[in-house]
């Protein structure tokens, strides 16, 4: 049964019907909310149907795969319609379709054009889902940069503050990047083509091109380059805080926790398994730019006063962790790497929803604004310390599993860059009980109006953090979706 | 059945402390005061019935936590005579402190989440003791650094006390990471995580690397237990409330180090330069704590110096091998500093909150039954001869005395020392407190069955020598059922050799009381009249704790907090962010065209960038043709 509905071509295509339909419907904004929520359950529930095949093998799949589409397309340059899930792009989908369901919780409010809004969202939603199901290089590209255009509206006309100087900055640089990844993927092809007279973007047969390390070693430059600006990696991060503060909450929740993953997910995908000496000649790099950002970001983020932007450098802080397990290139770092994705998608997005949530109350998103929450408001005070304490890496709570299956799998392979990234955590924690300390304890610092969360807030938040629990104490499932891809992928 | 009683010891508080934190503020007040007390008086009995069910040591594993392909991690707890004596007092001291908290915290609205926390604690400290696998260990080590920082600031309202839970929990933290670079260096090494495992497998590891290890476990061992120099947090821990610090950060929390240390000494014992590590720090943290106590005048920081002072002992008895002799002390130093807290905190409650032992005296005749449970355990505290901290304290002296070597000998020399300032500056509380006038009090009825708690506890503090008598007394029970565990083989003196050193330190301990009695018994008067004045030189310097709080102020904390705004600022923004900007305005005429670009609105933006995708179209399919 299972082949005869397109699963994977639905999972893209079911948004951005959804995108469209919401968009038609765009004079009421009732009709909105209610479709673009029922589109985003629909997508949850269709992400979790393949739970049940992953033991099966598709026809003509590469190893690992359980399911697989593969068409003709642009025939004439090899490019070819290829969707492929393996346990690593269904645990994406699967958080790309929650992600989104929380975005349009959290932006119920939105009452400027919530047509357009709510269609961008899901257009960008259809673009995840897509990167991360593509197999063939020329689609990734595609959805690489379809990605873009709907982010880019979502900050430049919901945006805060300065939102078209952050847009602007935001496009040049991926756009730069995007352009050289373009240029690697084509030089590929036509070496790939040369060498087979097979003229392909499939990557499984591009894994098996014959590079010449120095030409490889550019070649994954412009890749990693590209990746590391979206990640963002120290020091091509100045876009990220801007961007993730002039958004509107949904806007942040969708850069801060699937965009970032995207080019995690490019790593893992494309560019190690592509290039595996030049990754490795450059692995010292990653290293060094990994490790310091931890601590960079972590000791920046204690300066900041704008909750928005403290959390903007504790998400890229702690994307460093994930820079780190991807280095090592180990079968455990990478699964700690692809759990820590997961972890810091919810937990971090969890917090940019709180926030937004005081911030919609109080209109302030000022450390100074707030202090003894606790007495006034101890439903969301509640909320905010859990997610801060997942954040801070407390066992029991996710981020903690990851980050130290990290730790054990980076270790192994470079033990200093792993002791001292460590050691970050200590900044970490600084941070973290600076925020909480301001926010929740102490004595009010002026006087506000607050009231406690609504149904619908406490339920988004309810929900979030039940995974955020589940995932700190039950782990072992998703994990288990990660052993067979990376058993392919990462060959020790 | 074994498994069903130790599933049960840590499930009871940790539901109890989740249904409160969730449904505690809907819940009516004596529910959940039931409820948090009898879940953990339900995880004491599960402590019994498992040491009644007790064999031999086991691996009980209950279930996965996680796994990625060679890092297994499950949920398995060993149970052994270390971990098991650790429990059943726990669920002791922790049962009887949530009785009293019932009492002590009447007046506060914020039952619900003082009790979960209360209980999660418990969860967490159980978890801690009984892991078998250093994640599950860690679990519980953060886990009660966690209910610790909450409950440190639970009168949240004051700034200082949020600032010393968050001090706490920070410096701990510090401590954690070194723990958690063992564990992975320890994975690196051996392949596992288990305890039992590693333990056994130290011998194949060169002794610089065990010594490494045995440095890193002693750094995570100095936060939570707040040892020299990791040790600035405990004192200021005491702005939680009293039963908080009888329970975590005297009787339970504190010790979690020693425990630490004393559970891993059959892979790091093996280095002798790990071991004296351990001695030193021990030895001189034992010191410190005992000459800031004597300055103190907040009758609970005098009280938290000497809870320092006593870990000191535990890591010195650690250090020298003697595992029994460390585990003897901590269980009878929990119990009569939990009576010392729980006896200070009915004083507090009793003098209208106020801490100051120059504002207090003559309580003798007005909290009787206080009065003689503290004066039990200040005695214990003091090493008066036949208490148990008599006992407990002396073997760990008899052990460095017995290891030998010039340095061990030091050791004992300042141990002893330390046990006269001890002694001292145990009688200046007593004769400060309780001796005197006149003392009016403020009488409750929550008091009276506060005072009830004390009584069990000065008898187990009493009489805890009982549990491991020395050998010429006819040895102990301690030291039997201990005696099953993997540890090098320590010396053992001869009766007469134990007789002289425990009459010596009987002597010292005597000593002690005499000079106490004569400068604060009989010297009363006169030393109220000094602490009139502003207290200068080395009073300053031992009631500031050394002044490390200043010295750490100084050179970590200013320096942090004005480097963290110089990056924000002039790095971060003024360098990287501005040489990007600064790189693209740069570059002539496409820095004048995005110049102009900016100005406009998005939508120029995506035509452009459409624009952009089909031109590289365009050179795709030219290069393809």
């Amino acid at each position: 049964m299972t082949s005869l509905i397109p699963i994977l071509t639905l999972l893209i295509f079911l948004p951005l019907c959804g995108a469209l339909l919401v968009f038609a419907l765009r004079r009421s904004d009732a009709a909105v909310r209610g479709v673009a929520l029922a589109f985003t359950l629909a997508e949850l529930a269709l992400c979790l149907w393949p739970l049940a095949l992953t033991g099966e093998k598709a026809a003509g799949a590469p190893a690992g795969f359980f399911l697989y589409q593969d068409a003709a397309w642009i025939e004439r340059f090899g490019i070819r319609y290829t969707l492929g899930m393996d346990g690593i792009s269904l645990v994406m989908t699967i958080l790309t379709a929650f992600i989104t369901l929380i975005a349009v919780l959290s932006a119920w409010q939105v009452k400027e054009r919530a047509g357009l809004f709510f269609a961008l969202l899901l257009a960008l939603q259809g673009a995840v889902q897509g990167l991360f199901l593509s197999l063939d290089l020329f689609l990734f590209y595609l959805f690489w940069e379809a990605m873009l255009i709907p982010m880019l509206l979502l900050i430049g006309v919901w945006g805060s503050g300065r939102p078209v100087y952050s847009t602007i900055k935001f496009f040049l640089y991926t756009f730069v990047g995007s352009l050289l990844m373009l240029l690697a993927i084509i030089a590929l092809y036509l070496m790939h083509g040369a060498q087979t007279t097979n003229y392909t973007f499939a990557l499984p047969e591009l894994v098996r091109t014959t590079i010449p390390y120095d030409i490889g070693l550019w070649l994954f430059a412009a890749f990693l380059l590209s990746f590391a600006i979206k990640f963002p990696l120290f020091p091509l991060h100045t876009w990220q805080p801007d961007a993730y503060c002039d958004a509107p909450v949904a806007g942040t929740l969708m850069l801060g926790s699937l965009l970032s993953k995207t080019a995690a997910y490019g790593l893992i995908r494309i560019a190690f398994p592509l290039f595996p000496e030049a990754s490795r000649a450059l692995t010292p790099l990653i290293f060094v730019v990994a490790v310091l950002g931890i601590g960079y970001f972590a000791w920046i983020a204690f300066a900041q006063r704008d909750m928005k932007r403290m959390l903007a450098y504790s998400s890229v802080s702690h994307m460093g962790f994930v820079a780190l397990g991807i280095a090592a290139w180990s079968p455990v770092a990478v699964s700690g790497a692809l759990l820590q994705m997961v972890n810091h998608a919810v937990t971090t997005g969890a917090l940019f929803v709180v926030v937004g949530m005081l911030e919609e109350r109080a209109d302030s998103r000022d450390l100074s604004s707030y202090g003894g929450t606790w007495g006034k408001i101890p439903v969301f005070s509640f909320f905010f310390l859990v997610f801060n304490m997942a954040s801070a890496g407390v066992p029991g709570l996710n981020n903690f599993v990851s980050e130290l299956i990290i730790l054990v799998g980076t270790f192994r392979v470079a033990p200093l860059a792993a002791a001292i990234a460590f050691l970050g955590t200590i900044l970490t924690l600084v941070y973290t009980v600076r925020l909480v300390q301001e926010v929740v304890f102490g004595k009010e610092k002026t006087p506000l109006e607050l009231k406690d969360l609504s149904l619908r807030e406490a339920g988004v938040l309810a929900v979030l953090a039940l995974v955020v629990v589940a995932l700190g104490v039950h782990p072992g499932p998703v994990l288990e979706l990660f052993k067979a891809p990376l058993e392919v992928l990462v060959r020790p | 059945m074994l498994p069903i009683y130790l599933t049960f010891m840590l499930l009871l508080p940790l539901l109890g402390g989740l249904t409160c934190a969730v449904a505690g503020r809907k819940l009516p007040r004596a529910l959940v005061e039931v409820l948090a007390c009898a879940t953990v008086w339900g995880s004491f009995a599960c402590a019994v019935l498992a040491a009644a069910a007790y064999t031999g040591p086991q691996v009980i594993t209950l279930a996965d936590w996680f796994a990625s392909f060679d890092l297994a991690i499950p949920i398995s707890l060993y149970l052994d005579p270390l971990s098991l004596s650790m429990v059943v007092m726990i669920g002791f001291v922790c049962g009887l402190i949530h009785v009293y908290s019932v009492f002590y915290m009447r007046d506060d609205e914020d039952y619900a989440r003082y009790f979960a926390l209360l209980n999660l604690f418990v969860f967490a400290m159980l978890t801690l003791v009984l892991g078998e696998t250093l994640p599950l260990l860690y679990l519980g080590w953060e886990g009660v650094g966690f209910c610790s920082y909450l409950l440190i600031g639970f009168w949240y309202s004051d700034p200082n006390n949020a600032d010393a839970g968050r001090k706490a929990f920070i410096t701990t933290r510090i401590g954690d990471v070194a723990l958690m670079i063992a564990l992975a260096w320890l994975f690196q090494l051996f392949g596992t995580l288990s305890i039992t495992k590693a333990n056994g497998m130290g011998f194949l590891m060169p002794g610089s690397v065990i010594t490494m290890l045995g440095i890193l476990f002693l750094i995570a061992a100095m936060g939570k237990s707040a040892q020299m120099p990791l040790m600035v947090w405990l004192p200021d821990a005491m702005a939680g409330p009293t039963p908080v610090s009888a329970m975590i950060h005297a009787a339970t929390m504190v010790t979690a180090g020693v425990y630490l240390l004393a559970r891993l000494l059959p892979l790091i014992g093996s280095s002798h330069a790990a071991l004296a590590a351990i001695s030193v720090t021990g030895g001189l943290t034992a010191f410190y704590g005992a000459t800031c106590a004597l300055a103190q005048r907040d009758l609970k920081r005098v009280l938290a110096y000497s809870t320092i002072s006593q870990i000191g002992y535990m890591m010195l008895g650690v250090g020298a091998g003697a595992v029994t002799a460390a585990t003897f002390h901590l269980l009878v130093h929990a119990f009569f500093k939990a009576l010392l807290f729980l006896g200070a905190g009915c004083v507090i409650a009793a003098m209208h909150h106020e801490q100051d032992i120059y504002k207090m005296g003559g309580l003798r005749r007005s909290l009787p039954v206080t009065f003689w449970s503290f004066l039990t355990g200040a005695a214990c505290l003091a090493g008066i001869p036949l208490t148990g901290g008599f006992f407990s304290k002396d073997s760990i002296l008899l052990a460095v005395w017995l290891k030998g070597g010039v340095l061990y000998q030091a050791l004992y020399l300042l141990g002893l020392l330390t046990a006269l300032i001890t002694a001292f500056y145990s009688f200046r509380l007593m004769f400060l407190v309780f001796g005197g006038g006149n003392g009016h009090v403020h009488r409750s009825s929550g008091l009276t069955v506060m005072q009830v708690v004390l009584i069990p506890l000065a008898i187990l503090g009493l009489f805890g020598g009982l549990l491991d008598l020395p050998s010429y007394l006819g040895g102990g029970y301690l030291s039997g059922f201990f005696a099953t565990l993997p540890v090098t083989d320590l010396p053992t003196g001869s009766h007469e050799q134990e007789i002289v050193l425990q009459v010596v330190a009987g002597i010292v301990a005597l000593l002690g009381l005499l000079v106490a009695y004569f400068r604060y018994g009989k010297g009363r008067a006169e030393r109220m009249r000094e602490a009139q004045a502003q207290p200068s030189g080395l009073f300053a310097f031992l009631a500031q704790g050394w002044y490390f709080d200043k010295l750490y102020h100084l050179v970590l904390i200013r320096p942090y907090q004005a480097c963290a705004g110089f990056l924000s600022e002039r790095v971060d923004r003024g360098v990287i962010d501005a040489s990007v900007d600064g790189l693209s305005a740069g570059v002539g005429g496409v820095g004048r065209l995005f110049g102009r670009w900016s100005t406009g609105k998005v939508a120029v933006y995506l035509i452009s960038f459409a624009a952009g995708g089909a031109l590289i179209l365009c050179y795709l399919a030219w290069l393809a043709l």
